[in-house]
């Protein structure tokens, strides 16, 4: 053989010189990975690994997680607060007292105007549990407005929803190490491997162990639908009626677990009644699954001694997906596969603390899924916070998608935005663009100063990001995970937490109430909150009294409940059958589908299809300026169908511009097989496209938009003047 | 003060890291707790790969001894080290979520232009019956690395220790010449750097008994890695092909593969590659074939003659004239051609010698300027035992040389200088002697160089290029530029001494048809070879007759038309001496867009791309519209 020399030569390798590792959990999605930034000897963060012995990711990460040591450093981080009367001027730097003091003054005046409720506060799903608790304090116990919700109404608010409906509340019943048990996965508009991918490796790692069937319902031939062993290729929102159907097919051929039924569930009459119209028959015109398919799906899973279904936004952002996700728990509650080993409805949750928000934010209610319509609660918050209770409405106030509409009608007149941008993930551009532009006050509160939405803002505050900061994050199976401060924050950026703590100054109320500033001060707080009884007189779920920071990091992250005293966490839920209603018992929904989507037709021939890819998170704030996650799409495109495509002339890589009742965007097209003739799927990461032409009807229960559905038609561009326009919009 | 103040305040984390401290001088710091699918455990190993290679390459140097990584002077304790290794891929499992990739670019500290691993995919089929295939692809560290072969400059060294192909960007002069050779597209050229990186099989891990980073990355379980002929864990088949993999015999490539789920009759590319693969049933592989993506149109396209090979157009047209000016000179007088030894016997031959070697010299400042790191160029010479590029080099810059002694030598002679310097009279017959040697050794150094210039060429991973019309090219238009020079040169002398040109012109009127007549043949045997090819050869030809049609329609055609009417010369050039300049101008220019499609054209047997990341269509848009001025889009604007 050949080696060139005989002399051997000296190797030089690239070394980042890391002199320390730093615990966190994952700033991106829900999976919650256990990873430890590495610091070189100045300090700097210059990458990162997994946790070798964390339970989630067992020492692997995702492209986002592999390069996220580089968005703490990323261009575009907001170093000063910012400042200016009008939206049209520029922005004037300016200190933190002069921020924080004019919002609130300005907030003052507005409540004092137009009445507590005429400001809003639309959060997020990316901060610490401990801020969100602090936020929620805030909101709810001193600046008294009940306009108040989390960015999660995009994405998880169907699945919260359906948990509640079915479950009595929300909290995932499963966990990942389901995988390892079930004998059958079905994944209803989840792409795992793009979206989630280090489950879907946990998902890999236990097929080579053990085979198993895995079906996967998905309109688009995704890697996940590929290596399925049955693909259910589903025309757009009409999931409602497959399940429907399953559920028939269960009950017609006697394959459901009556005994389950009777004795852990209500409702299973009207179910029987309602699914009796859902024939396989009837059901293959809707949803284009040939009947004999249905049957066949139906009786694996029925027959599997242990089956799962997993979902995520297929289901969620859709105008049934509310019932959607009861009809998943209908699935599992009949055949007996709730809270066992292997059996569960999983939703894979996004945002990296979209559990935190939920749990303890008071965006929906109070803290530890407290509600607001409970005198009880109300009354037990109060009394710890020092609130008066008759201070709290009794009612929960507008949900994030009719937050805007009520800007749009004059109810509420400032807006206080943390670490979400609306302007590039709501649905409707347009309309929210028109919306922002009537606030007579607004703030956005995040990492990046070039953030979209801060375009329309009248004070910008520079938050610390992630990996700056001290607290916890909740994952998708009810895992609460460390993130520690592993780097100083960035400039003049501050931590969230502080950021609220200070606010909370500016009123007379804040100031006689306690806002902690350490978060473990803070968790301890919460702690004792979430100790008590439930509606079903049993000790409350979401318990966390027996957690501490030593453990959690001890443990790389712990399920709840872990009541005092317990040495971990509870890996499922409802696991003795005993469900969040005071009879204790699971509801059985019985779930009519109404076909009201905008659907293609002749002006509008293509279903529009939005959704993510694995390289970006969300709008590309932090992605979007990663060289090594961004330049696996670098600018906006479209998935065509190849066939359709060269009907209109449409070559690979040519711009072309979608147009839909509500507007227009530019997109290059990639074409295709993996789409089916009538649709296009747009990844919806990036600013002015996708939704400037979604339409996102909301869901009756979740008002989540249904951002999967509507119609569109293409029409062709000038190729030069489109180049221009692309470069314009993907400029940092 | 709480516990987590305190820690705040010592600027201590709570959290006790695995391992805190990482000794700068040792080998890669190993956690305890290494989680098992980053553990190579190749307990047996086999004696000889299936291409007869020795798997154990021990036995093939002294001793065991450091690979002396970053100057680490520890020997790795893996007990394989001395063994090849090779990655696996399943090609059934790959997702495409680029874990591999972003690991890679991570460990190596790699900026988003650069990749030593890119995962590019096929796809096939109708809607839902779709199939999309992703390829994980690196360097494979092969048993015959035709990069450390090509390099000039002996950056490549193949070790024992694992059979890894390392490259020292230090000693690379950013020629990019491996990166042509290479049929995966393994060596990365950065053009902001200047020079060359590629995949180093992470050595370093190795030594620990650590999988590679991106195989320990992998989230499809499609990536891994061990001694070579190896099935992993699960695994059941070792092949050496996969659909859209370029052909293994030409370099016996470490890599092996599974890919066990049916693939459609034909997956096409979704870059602007215009290749496709189709199964072909008695081979069971896949073969590149043409996938007609800009339709059967001719076009023009001149403005995209131009290319960053401009420089090298340049160096192959100026040294071949040269060359070719020299030996019609050399041979001409040998042969006692009458116009010729006139003009060799004349006071314009030194001076016709010095251009020659001002275009070489010209020539070579070009390709100097071609390369990453102009100031290096001296390393050009470095790998003459393996190396084309080298020995061209050679052959080109030992011709100056002796050309230039040769020169001298003839000068020395010369009667006016003879007259001034009487001694020299007495070295007369020496001189003599010396300087029709020195000519013989700078014909003998021109023809190597020649020679190394076509192996050059020669890469079986570029089949536009891989077949004797270049032999034929390079020597056509030694000829035909030679004989311009020549002609050109011997005019201006005549019309100094106002003799008759006709002679001079209609033999080198002839000589040039012959050359041109050569390329024509080349041509001919070109076009019928790539129309039959199952490779990127046909790929090339389907693009010269499409996106160039028409311009290679009229050069070629043109080609012809002055071949034949220069042969004819001597029936009617005594009527029309006029046509001339005009047939010199015509093949110079034939010449020149010859050559140019020669670079632009070549379509190497990369791996696929994917949309937007390796895909040259996508580079060359982001290039266009300044995308490529922002780094995070990982395209960066070609420097020069």
């Amino acid at each position: 053989m050949l080696f060139g020399r005989r002399k051997k030569k000296p190797i030089t390798l690239r070394d980042k010189a890391v002199v320390e590792w730093k615990y966190a959990t994952c700033g991106y999605c829900s999976t919650g990975c256990s990873m430890e930034v590495g610091l070189d000897a100045t300090g700097k963060a210059v990458t990162t690994r997994g946790v070798a012995d964390a339970p989630v990711n067992q020492g692997k990460l995702c492209i986002k997680g592999i390069t996220e040591a580089e968005i703490l450093t990323a261009p575009g981080r907001g170093t000063d607060p910012l400042i200016r009367d009008h939206i049209y001027q520029d922005w004037q730097a300016t200190d933190w007292d002069c921020a924080l003091d004019k919002t609130a003054t300005e907030f003052k005046r507005i409540q004092q105007t137009y009445g507590r409720d005429s400001v809003a506060i639309v959060s997020t799903g990316q901060i610490l549990t401990e801020e969100f608790y602090t936020l929620g304090k805030l909101a709810r116990g001193v600046i008294g407005t009940n306009n108040y919700d989390g960015n999660t109404t995009l994405c998880m608010a169907s699945a919260v929803s359906g948990y509640k409906r079915s479950f009595g509340s929300d909290g995932p019943p499963g966990c990942y190490d389901d995988i390892s048990h079930t004998e059958c996965l079905l994944a209803f508009g989840s792409n795992l491997p793009e979206q989630h991918p280090v489950i879907y490796w946990r998902l890999k790692e236990a097929l080579e162990k053990r085979k198993f069937p895995v079906i996967v319902v998905d309109p688009r031939v995704t890697m996940f639908a590929q290596f399925a062993d049955i693909h259910l290729p589903i025309k757009p929102g009409t999931d409602l009626v497959l399940l429907n159907s399953l559920a028939h097919v269960i009950f017609s051929e006697r394959l459901a677990d009556e005994e389950y039924m009777a004795s852990y569930c209500n409702g299973s009459d009207e179910l029987r009644a309602l699914v009796q119209r859902y024939d396989p028959a009837t059901a293959a015109k809707i949803t284009g699954i040939d009947e004999d398919m249905i049957r066949n799906v139906a009786r694996i899973y029925a027959g599997a001694r242990a089956a799962m279904t997993i979902w995520t936004m297929g289901i969620n952002q859709s105008i049934h997906g509310s019932d959607g996700v009861c009809a998943i728990n209908n699935l599992n509650l009949i055949t007996g596969n709730i809270g066992k080993p292997g059996g569960t409805s999983l939703s894979i949750t996004g945002q990296c603390n979209a559990m935190g928000t939920r749990e303890w934010s008071s965006c929906s209610g109070l803290p530890g899924y407290r509600l607001l319509e409970n005198e009880k609660h109300r009354v037990e918050v109060g009394q710890f916070w020092g609130v008066d209770p008759e201070f709290f409405p009794k009612k929960r106030g507008l949900f994030m998608t009719d937050i805007f509409p009520a800007i749009e009608s004059g109810e509420i007149k400032a807006l206080w935005l943390v670490a979400t941008n609306p302007l590039t993930s709501m649905p409707n551009t347009a309309r929210i663009r028109k919306t922002l532009e009537k606030l007579e006050f607004c703030v956005v509160q995040d990492s990046y100063a070039d953030v979209e939405s801060a375009q329309y803002a009248n004070v910008f505050f520079p938050a610390s990001v992630w990996a700056e900061k001290d607290g916890c994050f909740t994952n998708t199976e009810r895992r609460v995970n460390r993130v520690t401060p592993v780097t100083k924050p960035l400039a003049n950026s501050k931590p969230d937490l502080w950021i609220f703590n200070q606010l909370a100054t500016r009123w007379e109320q804040g100031r006689g109430m306690s806002f902690p500033d350490s978060a473990q001060e803070v968790f301890e707080e919460m702690k004792v909150l979430s100790i008590g009884t439930g509606v079903n007189g049993k000790a409350r779920m979401l318990d966390i009294s027996g957690m501490d920071y030593d453990k959690i990091l001890a443990q790389r992250g712990i399920q709840w409940p872990m009541r005092a005293g317990e040495e971990t966490g509870q890996a499922r839920l409802y696991g003795d059958g005993v469900f969040q209603f005071a009879d204790g018992k699971a509801k059985l929904l019985a779930l009519e589908w109404h076909d009201n989507n905008e659907k293609p037709d002749h002006e509008f021939p293509f279903w529009l299809n939005s959704g993510r890819v694995v390289e970006h998170f969300h709008t590309r704030t932090r992605t979007g300026k990663v060289g090594n996650c961004n330049k696996y799409s670098p600018t906006a495109y479209m998935e065509i169908n190849t066939d359709a495509a060269r009907k209109m002339g449409i070559e690979q890589m040519e711009y072309v511009r979608l147009v839909s009742r509500r507007g227009d965007a530019v997109v290059m097209a990639q074409l295709t097989q993996r789409v089916p003739y009538d649709m296009v799927f747009v990844p919806f990461h990036f600013f002015d496209c996708v939704n400037r032409v979604s339409l996102g009807l909301l869901d009756p229960h979740s008002r989540q938009p249904a951002f999967k559905q509507a119609a569109v038609r293409i029409e062709k561009v000038d190729q030069v003047e489109a180049g221009r326009l692309n470069r314009e919009l993907r400029t940092y | 003060m709480t516990a987590f103040e305190s820690a705040l305040d010592t600027g201590v984390n709570l959290f006790d890291p695995i391992d805190r401290a990482r000794p700068s001088k040792s080998l890669f710091a190993l956690r305890d707790n290494e989680p098992e699918y980053a553990l190579l455990k190749d307990s047996s190993t086999q004696d000889k790969n299936r291409y007869g290679e020795q798997i154990v390459l021990l036995d093939l140097v002294d001793e065991a001894t450091s690979l002396n990584i970053n100057g680490v002077r520890e020997v790795g304790f893996n007990p394989n080290r001395l063994k090849q290794h090779a990655f696996h891929f399943t090609a059934d499992n790959c997702i495409g979520c680029h874990a591999c990739e972003s690991a890679c670019s991570e460990k190596n500290d790699l900026p988003p232009h650069l990749s030593f691993r890119s995962v590019g995919y096929v796809e096939g089929g109708t809607y839902p019956n779709y199939t999309r295939m992703n390829i994980s692809m690196a360097c494979n560290h092969c048993d015959d690395p035709v990069c450390l072969k090509g390099c000039p400059t002996r950056a490549y060294t193949k070790h024992p220790e694992y059979g890894a192909v390392i490259q020292d960007p230090d000693i690379c002069f950013g020629c990019g010449y491996c990166t042509w050779v290479c049929p995966y597209n393994a060596p990365q050229l950065d053009p902001v750097a200047g020079h060359v990186e590629k995949c180093n099989m992470c050595v370093d891990r190795l030594e620990v008994g650590l999988k590679p980073a991106c195989v320990a990355a992998c989230l499809g379980n499609a990536l891994d890695f061990g001694v070579v002929e190896n099935a992993p864990d699960n695994r059941e088949q070792i092949e050496k092909q996969l659909p859209g993999f370029p052909d293994p015999e030409i370099t016996h490539p470490n890599i092996r593969f599974q890919q066990t789920k049916t693939m459609p009759r034909e997956v096409t590319r979704t870059d602007s590659m215009p290749v496709k693969y189709r199964r072909h049933d008695k081979a069971g592989i896949y073969k590149p074939m043409v996938d007609q993506k800009v339709g059967k149109a001719r076009h023009w396209n001149i403005a995209r003659l131009s290319s960053q090979e401009n420089p090298l157009v340049m160096f192959t047209l100026a040294s071949q004239a040269a060359i070719g000016l020299f030996a019609l000179m050399l041979l001409g007088s040998a042969l006692g051609i009458p116009v010729i030894t006139t003009f060799t016997a004349s006071a314009a031959y030194p001076v016709a010698v010095l251009f020659s070697i001002t275009l070489v010299a010209f020539g070579l400042l070009m390709s100097t300027v071609h390369l990453g790191k102009p100031m290096r160029f001296y390393r050009g010479f470095n790998n003459l035992r393996h190396s084309p590029v080298a020995r061209e080099g050679a052959g080109v810059a030992a011709f100056m040389v002796f050309a230039g002694i040769h020169i001298l030598l003839v000068l020395a002679q010369a009667s006016w200088l003879v007259a001034e310097l009487p001694l020299l009279a007495k070295f007369a017959p020496l001189l003599a002697i010396g300087g029709r040697v020195c000519g013989v050794v700078a014909l003998v150094s021109a023809g190597v160089g020649l020679y190394y210039m076509y192996r050059c060429y020669r890469i079986r991973a570029r089949p536009f290029w891989d077949h004797k019309q270049t032999g034929f090219s390079f020597l056509g238009c030694s000829i035909y530029l030679g004989s311009i020079c020549l002609a050109g040169l011997g005019s201006l002398t005549l019309l100094v001494s106002g003799d008759s040109m006709l002679p001079l012109l209609t033999t080198c009127s002839v000589i040039m048809g012959v050359g041109l007549a050569i390329e024509g043949v080349g041509l001919i045997l070109h076009a019928r070879d790539l129309s039959a090819a199952e490779s990127e050869g046909a790929v090339s030809h389907y693009v010269q007759k499409t996106t160039f049609g028409k311009t290679w329609f009229l050069r070629n055609t043109a080609l012809a038309v002055i071949a034949v009417a220069l042969l004819c010369a001597p029936l009617y050039l005594g009527e029309a001496p006029a046509l001339w300049p005009l047939f010199a101008v015509a093949a110079l220019l034939i010449a020149i867009v010859g050559r140019a499609l020669f670079y632009v054209l070549v379509i190497p047997t990369t791996m696929p791309g994917a949309f937007f990341w390796k895909n040259k269509g996508f580079e060359q848009h982001a290039r266009d519209i300044g995308l490529a001025e922002m780094p995070q889009v990982g395209v960066v604007p070609l420097g020069h």
